[in-house]
């Protein structure tokens, strides 16, 4: 593991921000970071980065204790700050030169140039930061990011109050990163963003609600269901079907049925014909998909009801 | 790779200050106005240094203690025994220039970070506090230092212009160099750190301007103990003041790198 937090807890006087925390991250992979305002998602990735201390717990980042050799850990991660500020009257170049100053690089130069141009910024590097637009800033502080070459990448809210079509882009750029071989620590509220981008998902709220790639958290919380949009429902119908024994369960919603069975793949084609013997017109089957905010909301009223 | 990193800040901290109006100004307008008061106070004397002006008990006061640390005046005329001595204290006076531009550029340099919310990203890379700190009093201390010495050297061509040549064996003692090239550093870099502690605790620049104010007060206090003759500060009185304050400059750089941390400034500057 890249990765790992051992109850990682911060608290700040009275209020508890991260609790406990047990999570872990594999190389080369995204990890999501997911959970409500106040969550502590921001202070566990600050702790990671070596920004903050934990008050007790502790995390390893690569073999290193962020909080006894913050500056190793420094050399070794690349971070997007939630609100990522820029010295406005100097150019963007500047700027980057300016960070990529701090770490010992034989090609700042080359680099520079070379993420600059992959953000679609090359031909404004010498415009004042100031002139750029929150799309920009937020391409140009992913580049400050990836200068130095960084093993681990944190991200915190990457696509937050940029239009849809610059949140895509800087996607799709993630996606990139991760299939270049870049470990990254995603935090997000956008629920899409992290089922688009991650592997994993750590639900927060101030402790670990659940860790899992989306399709385990899934299986996890919901069984499967077999969706029939059919023209029309009448009880002949109900009653064929429940007396079928391969049934689990079924329910009901305007001319859909949602039915759960106990082996889909077999008992499918046995459930249709039945359907059809017994006069019903099917417009469509489907499988019922639960999206990450279903499991996200799901996980957080369970965790509520604990 | 510690001096890579503090030249690295030198240069953008001068970059971002030299195109700042109001820094330019404060590098250029102060020091010609504290150099023009210097030379027209001695003129004044030169011209106007009459009977009446110094028949009055506060330069009488003041010839009493000139005869007591400068016997060798003697042999000069009244009105050039008054200019000696203003220009013995001028050197006090010019401390004002590196503690202003010091303090100045120290509270610009912090507030800009805060207001750019520039400082988390730039702890995230493997800068260290102190060298940041050191790095950033440098941009401020320098300027400070060199336009100081420009200025103690424009005094001294403006003496010979002027036709006050002859005064300065008079004045040009060890003191006017301790002064100027061991007192000012050491008071430009002090004044650096003092203005980074307090800044890192002012919210807006309007605050942070009101704190160089406050630092600049010992200084005026170090010129009014000086020329009321409440304490003489002769050569040795000077270096053991300069050493002081470059002992002091250690520890406030301790205190500065302790109050600076990291975590303080990333959960608590918004």
């Amino acid at each position: 593991m890249l990765i790992e937090t051992f109850n990682l807890t911060r608290k700040f006087g009275e209020r508890t921000a991260v609790d406990n925390l047990n999570i872990t991250a594999e190389e080369g992979k995204i990890l999501g970071f997911l959970g409500p305002n106040g969550a502590g998602k921001t202070t566990t990735m600050r702790m990671l980065a070596g920004l903050i201390s934990p008050t007790s717990g502790y995390a390893v980042v690569d073999g290193i204790r962020p909080d006894k050799e913050p500056e190793r850990v420094h050399e070794i991660i690349g971070i997007l700050t939630e609100s990522p500020g820029f010295y406005n009257n100097m150019s963007a170049q500047r700027n980057l030169e300016y960070f990529a100053g701090f770490y010992n690089l034989s090609d700042a130069s080359a680099q520079i140039e070379k993420y600059l141009r992959l953000m679609g910024l090359w031909e404004r590097r010498q415009d004042k930061v100031g002139t750029y637009s929150k799309g920009m800033k937020q391409r140009l502080a992913i580049t400050r990011a990836l200068i130095h070459k960084p093993k681990i990448l944190f991200l915190d809210e990457p696509t937050s109050g940029l239009d849809p079509e610059v949140s895509q882009e800087v996607r799709g750029l993630i996606k990139n990163l991760s299939q270049e071989g870049y470990t990254v620590i995603l935090s997000t509220h956008n629920l899409s963003e992290a089922e688009q981008l991650c592997q994993r998902i750590a639900v927060i709220r101030t402790g670990l609600v659940a860790l899992d790639a989306p399709a385990n958290l899934r299986q996890r919380l919901f069984r499967h269901q077999t969706m029939i949009k059919l023209e029309e429902i009448d009880e002949r119908l109900i009653g064929a079907i429940s007396k079928l024994d391969f049934i689990k369960n079924h329910s009901r919603e305007e001319n859909t049925l949602f039915i759960e069975l106990a082996d889909p793949s077999k008992h499918q084609p046995e459930l249709i014909k039945s359907i059809v013997e017994a006069g019903g017109r099917i417009i469509e089957v489907t499988d019922k998909k639960h999206s990450l905010e279903d499991i996200y909301l799901s996980l957080l009223n369970e965790e509520e009801k604990i | 790779m510690t001096k890579q990193r503090i030249y690295n800040i030198l240069k953008k901290e001068w970059q971002v200050m030299f195109t700042e109006v109001n820094s330019l100004m404060l590098v250029t307008l102060l020091p010609v106005i504290i150099l023009a008061q210097g030379l027209l106070y001695v003129w004044l004397i030169d011209k106007f240094g009459g009977e009446s002006m110094i028949s009055s008990a506060f330069f009488q006061s003041v010839l009493q203690k000139i005869s007591e640390i400068m016997p060798a005046v003697s042999v000069l005329t009244i009105p050039e025994q008054l200019q000696v001595f203003l220009l013995s204290q001028f050197n006090f006076y010019l401390l004002l220039i590196p503690v202003m531009i010091a303090v100045s550029f120290a509270t610009f340099s912090i507030v800009d970070e805060k207001q750019t919310r520039s400082l988390e990203a730039l702890l995230a890379t493997p800068v260290r506090t102190w060298e940041l700190l050191l790095g950033k009093a440098l941009s401020g201390a320098i300027p400070a230092i060199i336009v100081t010495w420009i200025c103690g050297l424009l005094l001294l061509l403006g003496v010979q212009i002027l036709g006050w040549g002859h005064l300065l064996e008079y004045f040009l003692n060890p003191a006017w160099f301790i002064i100027l090239f061991l007192l000012t550093p050491a008071i430009s870099i002090l004044s650096f750190l003092l203005g980074v502690i307090g800044s890192a605790r002012a919210k807006d620049s309007k605050s942070a301007q009101n704190l160089v104010l406050l630092i600049v007060l010992p200084v005026l206090m170090l010129i009014g103990i000086q020329i009321s003759g409440l304490v003489w500060f002769t050569t040795i009185l000077t270096l053991v003041l300069a050493i002081a304050i470059v002992v002091i400059d250690f520890f406030v750089l301790k205190v500065a790198v302790r109050l600076f941390s990291r975590e303080s400034i990333i959960i608590s500057w918004r």
